[in-house]
């Protein structure tokens, strides 16, 4: 027979065996119910003596002056990202100009002052005795012909021309200020847009036929301002038909460039 | 309009002349150029007395020239130099014109009105003469021949139309007023009728013999009928209606009966529509119809009265009439078949009434009383609503009436004491008195 060696006859371990697990299991339940104990009374004794203070979460208070968070918000202007502008290359470095210092005036001679007296100025001709004096020789008969408007006086007011060898103007000179009287009569000023305090001149051409019809209006020369332009046209549309030609002009027709000049 | 014309200075005139003649197209027509702002101002025109070649009996050229000064004097365009500047000698004809003397100071006349009247087997001729005396080179801007018979009627007639001849040409091809007439209701004979006369006063004659009451008579476009209201007994019951007088044929043309009250008719500008105020349904209100009173149909309808319809003469589109619906009488503007009706706000409270159109169709006259207590004429832009009074009277200036040149006007004034038919310019100024006798009202002037 053999015999386990570890058994000694006269002793016995099993009271030291028992003794063990009866110690590590109590210690076992111990924790267990601490454990246990701990989970139901959480936080009881948290705040020291007295109670606990509640503590919240704090978004914002009032009265306080708290810097506000940065926010990085992305910037349209400046940003890292490659643009679609391709900035040139540099231009190369000009050359010097060709400049020459500009020289100094040094010893000029003053002009010789001539001192000859001069055959016109000071020894002037009498005129002739059938010489017209200066300004009354009256209408001057070349081929681009003016005339004046006022009466009893040939330079007093305003010029205006025929060409192409017309005088229409100097020999009706009664017709063309029916004409302008006529016209200026029918334009209405007050049709024209209240905010327009000036506006720039507005010419407007057309035909007077030989019974005054008028026909071919037209504007030559715009004032940019639709209102004032349209009443200058309707200024000329509204004085057809005029006075038919005068039975002394030979022409068919005649030609007239009309301005208005709107001043308010 | 004339302010701005005055402060245009010389300058820029001639800086005009200077960019002219660098901008010339080389054409091979006649050309003039001129503008606005120029110092648009009147014709001096002299007018000598009128050179007789016949011996006369009544003093018909002293009768011609008197009519033709007055007429040209209250054209409105014309400056007239004043006799006592004139040369001795009168002009009959071109060749006795000497241009020089009425050119220079102190006439300084830049045109001349003359002519001679003399006496041939078929009647009274005037030969007249428009010349132009600063440039005597120029040709002879009126010659022309009048024929009459040798009555003061006649010479009257023959002046008139040589001052409208002239008013043409220096106006550019604008009718002038001369031979016009106005109508109006006179009461001298006992009951209120129409009658006619010149526009310078001249030859009142009654045209209705009806022996009631006439009213508000308005000329057609045409002036060959008078439309106004008369009061016609018709089986027993007197009532107002519109009646129609032919000045061709000298007779009342029908025109028909409609139930209730209708006065204050008004002619179309192409004289096919007649609108009047009518009471048929209940409430007197605008209908218009036919001239020959056909397809009648109400044009208004407001609450209250509307009254005293005018068309735009210048299209025929729109009407203005006067309307109480707003408590006051008041003017109100609206197409001609009624719809779009606004009223036309003036700047302070009181009556208005008697609306007028000028023929350009820029302007209406009307009679305002404001809480003065006093009625004057006004003259209102439509499109701007800018205010012009023309009459500043203590007494009663209504009914305005326009003549076809847009720059005179007719009305009736209290202002001597009775009722009488004064005409002025457009401005206000010249007020002339045309009738004297009884009472006169309701003018009307022919636009022809």
């Amino acid at each position: 027979m053999a015999t386990t060696a570890a058994n000694l006859p006269g002793q016995s371990l099993k009271p030291f065996v028992l003794g063990s697990i009866g110690i590590h299991l109590a210690i076992l339940v111990y924790l267990v119910g601490a454990g246990w104990w701990a989970y139901t009374h959480q936080g009881e004794n948290w705040g020291g003596p007295g109670g606990s203070i509640t503590v919240g979460v704090v978004g914002s208070v009032p009265a306080i002056p708290l810097p506000r968070p940065e926010v990085v918000s992305p910037n349209r202007v400046v940003d890292e990202s490659k643009g679609l502008f391709k900035s040139e290359p540099k231009a190369p470095p000009k050359p010097p100009p060709d400049a020459v210092p500009i020289p100094k005036f040094e010893k000029n001679k003053p002009p010789k002052i001539i001192s000859r007296p001069s055959k016109v100025l000071e020894n002037p001709t009498p005129p002739p005795e059938n010489a017209v004096p200066y300004g009354g020789g009256g209408t001057p008969s070349i081929p681009v012909t003016s005339f004046a408007m006022g009466a009893g006086n040939t330079q007093a007011g305003l010029g205006f021309t025929g060409v192409g060898g017309g005088d229409f103007g100097s020999r009706f000179s009664w017709y063309v200020q029916a004409v302008q009287r006529r016209i200026s009569s029918n334009w209405l000023q007050s049709t024209v847009d209240p905010s327009v305090a000036y506006a720039p001149r507005v010419v407007v051409t057309f035909t007077i036929l030989r019974d005054g019809t008028v026909t071919n209006v037209q504007i030559t020369q715009r004032s940019n301002n639709y209102s004032v332009d349209s009443s200058a046209v309707r200024a000329v549309n509204a004085s057809s038909p005029l006075d038919r030609l005068p039975a002394g002009y030979s022409g068919s027709s005649v030609n007239v460039e009309f301005y208005f000049d709107f001043h308010r | 309009m004339t302010q701005t014309w005055r402060f245009l200075s010389v300058a820029i005139v001639s800086a005009a002349w200077a960019a002219l003649f660098s901008a010339q197209p080389a054409a091979a027509q006649d050309w003039f150029k001129t503008g606005t702002g120029l110092g648009v101002s009147k014709v001096r025109l002299a007018v000598p007395d009128t050179v007789a070649k016949s011996t006369f009996g009544p003093p018909l050229p002293k009768v011609f020239h008197d009519v033709l000064w007055a007429d040209l004097e209250y054209s409105g365009v014309v400056d007239m130099v004043s006799p006592s500047f004139y040369p001795l000698s009168d002009p009959g004809q071109p060749g006795d014109l000497k241009a020089q003397d009425w050119s220079a100071a102190p006439a300084n006349a830049y045109m001349v009105a003359y002519g001679s009247l003399s006496l041939d087997n078929s009647g009274m001729a005037f030969a007249g003469y428009l010349s132009q005396v600063n440039n005597p080179s120029a040709p002879i801007a009126l010659q022309k021949i009048y024929r009459g018979q040798p009555t003061e009627q006649d010479a009257r007639q023959l002046a008139h139309r040589f001052a409208d001849d002239i008013i043409a040409v220096l106006s550019g091809g604008q009718p002038g007023i001369a031979q016009t007439q106005i109508a109006f209701v006179s009461g001298r004979t006992g009951n209120k009728e129409i009658w006619v006369m010149d526009y310078d006063g001249a030859n009142q004659h009654q045209i209705t013999h009806l022996n009631s009451i006439s009213l508000t008579p308005r000329w057609s476009p045409d002036a060959t009928r008078i439309a106004f209201t008369c009061y016609v007994p018709f089986r027993g019951v007197t009532s107002a209606q519109i009646c129609i007088y032919s000045t061709a044929s000298n007779r009342l043309i029908a025109f028909p009966r409609f139930r209730g009250t209708n006065s204050s008719p008004a002619w179309s500008p192409d004289g096919q529509q007649l609108a009047f105020m009518s009471s048929i349904n209940g409430d007197p209100a605008i209908y218009e119809a036919r001239a020959d009173g056909t397809h009648l149909h109400r044009v208004t309808f407001g609450a209250g009265v509307a009254t005293s319809p005018v068309w735009n003469p210048k299209t025929g589109k729109q009407i203005v009439f006067v309307s109480d619906r707003a408590g006051d009488p008041a003017l109100y503007l609206s197409d001609a078949d009624g719809s779009n009706a606004q009223k036309i706000d003036l700047p302070d409270m009181g009556y208005v009434i008697d609306p007028s159109w000028s023929p350009n169709g820029q302007l209406l006259a009307f009679s305002w009383r404001r809480p003065s207590g006093n009625y004057d004429i006004y003259v209102m832009d439509i499109v701007s609503h800018q205010l012009v009074e023309l009459t500043k009277d203590e007494a009663r200036n209504e009914r305005p009436s326009w003549a076809p040149d847009g720059r005179h006007l007719v009305f009736e004034s209290t202002r001597t004491g009775t009722r009488q038919i004064w005409t002025m310019l457009a401005d206000g100024s010249e007020p002339r008195q045309l009738t004297f006798q009884g009472q006169s009202e309701s003018p009307s002037w022919s636009q022809r």
